[in-house]
């Protein structure tokens, strides 16, 4: 078995970022991806960033990922990429499909002091008649063709879902020479920034709110040929009669992501439910879960954006380091104290005061797990 | 408050039997568990009716009448729970094991059962995917596989046909003896029963505390493999003869196995599911009621998987599961009344037999519980044996 001060699972921005700080603080840091190349969805992300000065705005995802790459690099984060956690184990045992350096398939169990998981989000599916025909895809899919793989999803695309993944995907899909038949958004009114909206509009987009999917009717190949969509009433209900037919060969589902939390299920760390976010794991204010020296940040968390992951990616790397020895306790504490500050600049303003009020609830569930003793 | 004859606690393999055969008897039941149907043991184990794994005797004659019984029910029911009479191989690695299982084989089948053995060519021909070294086996053919769950769903199904009444993700506060019966405080309100039947399995102890009863039932750890879906490579249920020997630690052979396999108590068997999975087992071990899945017991039941079913190399492992058995240091169950506390019965303690068993139990403890006389005798299964015990140390 191999021995390791700290595992971080995923090479996204939340993991990237706890392995900087906790390397950089002194910690033997492992960070696995199964991805081939690391920076998780910053890869994908060729748009600028919102946000502070602080939080690089101005600054494309990618090139965002570039600096933690190398930075990563001169910290001396080992890194094992295409390589796949298969699972957490009691004992801090990680065990892990290695698929570096002609080793491929081999199973390896790392023994690590502290574990940090951050596995970021999977895409929710809509289900409708046709769904599994080919040509369907997430929207974050039809992203990764375009901007990783530089590979047109197809000739035209219909969009279900207006949150600022399907906006932003669209606007993408036309930049890379798709054509955008229609958006089509389940509830009333588009979900995302109206900034994303507009140019999708401008482009001449036709929007169908209150619509949805409710077939799609494939060509002698199998593949999708034509899109019918319907109008639904305040109830969500289909309205009989409102049936619309778009001709186009793919479709992208952008209806949001789930956290992926498996690995933390295995473990049998405690759970919640929280209306904002679904079923996810308690955390405190070190980003430990209820298994001692067990760690999570970014999306794993309930999902929310890269600068947020980033920051709970710090804060995750700076508490295994500490709980290794290698801070003080009173600088650990200055400097997370510090980032949660930022974490609430992040979280105001409509999108984000949700999402503050859904972190404060997780993290006041998991005192009341702990019997009510708060984590000061 | 609403009033039931007999109220059963723990709607696993042993408490939804219990509560039909109870039912069909005519009795006014009701079905008491801290989760939903099947949501303990018999969700997280494998499934099989074997007489080929038990001690010859009484074990025996419980295993043969309870498949018996399974195959009437199968019959009878109109929820279907998978019944397939695939038969058991039992195979021997090595001549001593095979002399050993040969023995055993020969006092069943001088008991009357349909038990014998075949060679290495018969089993070569009847599992053409097994390693093709083996001696030999214990063929029973009336052996059989089915869903645990669908077990537990057939019979509350059937019962519900009859009246029964289901308490799910039901906590029981207190348990008052009173006259004419017992008073159960639960969170879903308060409740008059004329009898209590505790198959609560792993939690039995709990149940049984709130009566000031001490059921000597210990948690014992299981786990599986499960394999993507692929063609079928097994035709049987197949296990390997060195699995006595960890079901029944006083049968002593030496296998030549790793010291993994060795440490972590791994004895090779297969079941090829409904589903199209492969499911390997499997391991014992006791660690309370922590069922997180083991990476090194994985190993051990995959290298242990390999060396009978080489095959499985070319097959993904998808997923592993672990649940707990009720354990008893004698290997058998506790199906009687409480002497102490009359109108109180334990239907418990099965470990690795309750899905097996669980059809002639319900029947047993049905009779028991009506005061009529069992269909053979069970006294070896009495409650009582504990306090004796206790009372000669």
């Amino acid at each position: 078995m191999l021995e390791r001060e700290i595992v971080v699972v995923g090479a996204g921005p939340a993991g990237l970022s706890a392995a900087i700080e906790a390397a950089g603080a002194g910690a033997r840091v492992l960070c696995i991806d199964l991805n081939m190349r690391p920076g998780g969805q910053l890869f994908k992300q060729i748009h600028k960033f919102f946000g502070s000065s602080a939080h690089r705005s101005g600054t494309r995802g990618i090139d965002i990922g570039r600096m933690m790459l190398d930075e990563a690099e001169d910290k001396g984060v080992e890194l094992w990429l295409g390589s796949t956690v298969i699972g957490l184990f009691p004992g801090n045992k990680v065990g892990v499909r290695h698929g570096q350096d002609g080793t491929a398939g081999a199973f390896v169990t790392v023994h690590a002091q502290k574990i940090i998981v951050a596995a970021g989000a999977s895409e929710n599916v809509v289900r409708f008649d046709g769904w599994t025909t080919p040509g369907v895809m997430g929207a974050g899919a039809a992203q990764t063709m375009v901007n990783v793989n530089h590979v047109k999803p197809g000739r035209r695309v219909v969009m279900l879902g207006s949150g600022n993944v399907g906006l932003i995907v669209s606007y993408q899909l036309m930049q890379a020479g798709c054509e955008v038949a229609a958006l089509v958004e389940a509830a009333p009114k588009i979900g995302g920034y109206a900034v994303h909206a507009a140019k999708i509009a401008r482009a001449g987009v036709p929007i169908y709110t209150s619509h949805t999917i409710k077939r799609v009717v494939p060509d002698e190949s199998g593949r999708v040929c034509r899109v019918v969509i319907v109008g639904l009433d305040d109830a969500f209900q289909e309205i009989p009669g409102t049936e619309r037919e778009i001709e186009a060969d793919t479709v992208a589902i952008g209806a949001g992501l789930k956290p992926t939390t498996e690995l933390l299920a295995l473990l049998k760390c405690d759970f919640t439910f929280h209306p904002v976010w679904g079923r996810v794991p308690l955390h405190n204010r070190d980003m430990e879960t209820s298994q001692e020296g067990v760690y999570i940040a970014g999306d794993t968390t309930g999902v929310e954006e890269a600068n947020t992951a980033l920051e709970e990616g710090r804060i995750a790397g700076i508490s295994a380091a500490a709980a290794l020895g290698y801070l003080s306790e009173d600088e650990a504490k200055a400097r997370k104290d510090e980032i949660w500050a930022r974490l609430a600049a992040l979280r105001m303003g409509p999108f984000g005061e949700k999402r503050e009020q859904a972190k404060q609830d997780i993290l006041s569930a998991f005192d009341e797990s702990r019997g009510g003793l708060a984590a000061v | 408050m609403t009033t039931y004859d007999v109220t059963v606690i723990g709607a696993g393999a042993i408490g939804s039997s219990v509560a039909y055969h109870l039912c069909e008897k005519g009795f006014k039941v009701a079905l008491i568990d801290k989760g939903d149907i099947a949501h303990g043991s018999s969700s997280h184990c494998d499934a099989v009716a074997l007489i080929c794994d038990k001690q010859p005797g009484l074990d025996t004659r419980m295993g043969a009448a309870s498949i018996a019984h399974y195959a009437e029910l199968a019959q009878k029911f109109e929820y279907d729970f998978e019944f397939d009479r695939k038969g058991c191989l039992y195979v021997c690695e090595t001549d001593a094991e095979y002399e050993a299982a040969s023995a055993y084989a020969a006092r069943q089948a001088a008991d009357g059962y349909e038990m014998g053995m075949v060679d290495n060519k018969t089993l070569c021909e009847m599992e053409p995917y097994l390693a093709k070294d083996m001696v030999g086996g214990i063929w029973t053919p009336g052996d059989a596989a089915m869903s645990p769950y669908k077990v537990c769903f057939a019979f509350t199904y059937e019962a519900e046909k009859l009246g029964l009444t289901k308490y799910t993700y039901c906590n029981i506060s207190s348990v008052t003896p009173v006259s004419g019966g017992f008073h159960l405080s639960t969170d879903q309100g308060e409740l008059m029963t004329g009898k209590i039947v505790n198959c609560g399995g792993v939690w039995a102890p709990d149940i049984g505390a709130l009566s000031g009863l001490s059921i000597p039932i210990q948690p014992r750890k299981g786990m599986n493999l499960i394999s993507e879906k692929c063609e079928k490579i097994s035709f049987h249920k197949v296990l390997e003869f060195g699995y006595m020997m960890s079901k029944f630690d006083s049968i002593n052979f030496k296998r030549n196995v790793s010291p993994l396999v060795e440490e972590y108590n791994v004895a090779f068997n297969i079941e090829y599911t409904h589903a199209n999975n492969v499911l390997l087992g499997g391991y014992r071990g006791f660690r309370g009621f922590d069922i997180r899945s083991e990476v090194e017991a994985m190993k051990a039941i995959a290298e242990r998987g390999l060396r009978f079913y080489p095959v499985l190399r070319d097959i993904n492992c998808i997923r592993s599961y672990a649940g707990v058995r009720p354990f008893i240091e004698d290997h058998l169950p506790i199906v009687s009344e409480v002497d102490t506390l009359p109108g109180y019965f334990i239907a418990a303690g099965h470990e690795g037999d309750g899905i097996c068993l669980s059809p002639i139990t319900g029947k047993l403890m049905a009779q028991l519980v009506a005061g009529e006389e069992t269909d053979f005798d069970i006294s070896g299964l009495d409650f009582a044996r504990f306090a004796a015990q206790k009372a000669s140390a």
